[in-house]
């Protein structure tokens, strides 16, 4: 018996899918949930094999709720969106719905996924999102927190440093691990209020206090929250570009 | 003309001493060459097909034709009074060859002046004229792109509740069908920026309003309320996004029940639409609702080339949009 779970923020576009997937005797419904906060919860209570997953839903939207999984199940996303983040979708191999959801359309999702369900290969969501397919830049991080779930505005960060395969990003309020790239974050924040000043460092422009020069060829920029990290050759010359000097 | 024909007659009847017939010939010779000489210029100045260094060329056409003129005058007064006689005449007028040639040069160089200038003129209001036709279509274009970018999320999530409904409970399914047509009739229809009366724009936001219920079921809450605004006319399109906004902003910083507030009245001269939604301050607004008020304001902007009439506040948790809509056509229809 699969394990599924229904994520959107409309009653009624659970229902369809629900109604869509009675006939399948061989997947259950384990939860229905409104949001992100509620999917991240019931997806590590259940350990769903599936779930549908809307992408606009409050709170926390679909691809902040997948970024936090350590192991994603596998998605089938069902969307209004638009044909410019489809193309996203279709590149990963990974299956989306488009509404209305049609009940054809849906049987040739669950099929496919049927298929590669059998060959243990369901961890196609990982290069999704490498991938931005964001339409335009986020606003916020979002971070596992000893089980909580907690979400950094980009005002309130102070620096992003790489750790392995973590990424900590320091924050008045104390640092917070996440287990992403530096790459992938410096993608999905801003590029004209973060640079990427060095391999390890990603830095708000607003948190530059003064630059001073270190060793040959790297110079040394001390933040307004105190700390000081290491400027390459290339993170200047993003710098001088950004800031027009 | 005239007056430059007289003109010639008296000064050299008064300054030289010829005789009447000699001295009319000189003149009416004279001036009839100048007024050749003047409708040749306009037409040669016209004739160039740019505005580029145009002043240069009439400038040039006014020295050739100048020269033109003054030989011809002067071959055809030698030719007119060509017997023994009036040698002396012809003497002097081989003399004043130069002050004649100063005088229609003079002349020639004011009218092309003129002519080219008023071909500047011309083509620079022409060219204003493209420009305001442009930006009059920029315009239009960017109010029909902004008024699009409302539609296609909506339909499509509209239909798959209609699709869930059908299963569930087929006669709320025709009901959602039908408010769905109520709205796409009046978004259709409605295809000008003029005003229309406050009424017709709350028929269709009624109509839209039933629908986010029925998609939001029980979560969604709206408070309206509507003082004496009868006589008020607003640009359509305007409230609907506004709304659209604060209903996700409300939903997606919460997980209960929603109260989205309408409140609508009119003083003076000013429509003010106030709409408040709960907000979490603890909450970033979602990334990528899309349209948004940046939308709103940039409309406002192009009707009215005001800023100053789309405010939003936060008090608390709650979260307030203020729309104003200036009546200024109001004292015009008592006219």
């Amino acid at each position: 018996m699969y394990k599924v779970i229904l994520i959107d923020d409309e009653p009624l576009a659970r229902q369809l899918v629900r109604s869509y997937l009675q006939p399948h005797t061989n997947m259950t419904i384990v939860a229905e949930c409104g949001d992100g906060f509620e999917g991240f919860k019931a997806i590590q209570e259940y350990q769903p094999d599936l779930i549908f997953l809307d992408i606009q839903m409050p709170r926390l939207n679909g691809f902040e709720m997948l970024e936090l999984l350590d192991e994603p199940p596998a998605v089938i996303f069902t969307t209004a969106f638009d044909e410019y983040a489809l193309k996203a979708f279709e590149t990963h191999a990974i299956d989306y719905l488009l509404k209305p959801v049609v009940r054809e359309r849906l049987e040739k999702a669950v099929e496919k996924w049927l298929l590669t369900a059998a060959a243990k290969n369901s961890n196609t969501v990982a290069p999704l999102l490498e991938n931005n397919v964001y339409e335009g830049y986020q606003h916020r991080v979002v971070v596992k927190d000893n089980g909580l779930i907690r979400i950094i505005p980009a005002a309130d960060i102070h620096y992003i440093e790489a750790d392995d395969d973590y990424v900590r990003i320091v924050t008045k309020a104390g640092s917070y691990l996440k287990k992403s790239t530096l790459a992938h974050i410096e993608q999905t924040l801003d590029p004209q209020q973060f640079v990427r000043v060095h391999r390890s460092y990603l830095v708000p422009v607003n948190q530059l206090l003064r630059i001073e020069p270190y060793e040959k060829e790297s110079h040394i920029a001390l933040l307004q929250c105190g700390a000081k990290v290491t400027v390459s050759k290339t993170g200047m010359a993003k710098l001088k570009t950004l800031l027009g000097w | 003309m005239l007056i430059v024909l007289v003109m010639h007659v008296f000064i050299i009847h008064s300054v030289f001493d010829f005789t009447w017939d000699i001295v009319i010939a000189d003149a009416l010779i004279s001036t009839i060459l100048l007024s050749g000489a003047a409708w040749g210029i306009i037409l040669l100045v016209r004739a160039y097909p740019t505005t580029a260094a145009i002043t240069l060329y009439a400038l040039f056409v006014a020295m050739f034709i100048s020269g033109v003129t003054v030989l011809a005058e002067y071959e055809a007064l030698k030719w007119w009074s060509d017997t023994p006689t009036q040698s002396h005449y012809i003497k002097w007028l081989s003399r004043t060859l130069p002050v004649r040639f100063l005088v229609i040069w003079i002349f020639n160089t004011w009218m092309a002046t003129i002519t080219a200038f008023r071909k500047n003129l011309a083509a620079m209001d022409s060219r204003f004229q493209l420009q305001a036709d442009a930006s009059i279509l920029l315009k239009e274009a960017e109010l029909f792109k902004l008024r699009q970018q409302l539609q296609p999320h909506f339909l499509y999530n509209s239909l798959n509740s209609i699709s869930a409904l059908i299963m569930i409970s087929p006669e709320r399914a025709q009901d959602m069908v039908g408010k769905l047509s109520d709205f796409l009739r009046s978004s259709v229809k409605r295809e000008s920026d003029d005003n229309v009366p406050i009424d017709e724009e709350l028929r269709y936001i009624q109509s839209y309003l039933a629908i986010e219920s029925v998609r939001f079921g029980d979560r969604l809450c709206i408070d309206f309320r509507h003082d004496y605004t009868d006589d008020a006319t607003i640009p359509p399109f305007l409230l609907q996004p506004i709304l659209e906004n604060a209903i996700k902003f409300g939903l997606y910083g919460n997980t209960g029940i929603v109260h989205i507030g309408i409140h609508i009245s009119l003083q003076a001269d000013m429509l003010t639409l106030s709409i408040t939604n709960p907000y979490d301050p603890d909450m970033q607004p979602p990334r990528g609702t899309g349209f948004g008020l940046a939308g709103i304001q940039r409309r406002l902007y192009l009707l009215f080339a005001r800023t100053d009439l789309l405010e939003t506040q936060k008090d608390g948790k709650q979260y307030t949009t203020t729309l104003k809509i200036p009546q200024l056509h109001v004292q015009s229809n008592t006219n």
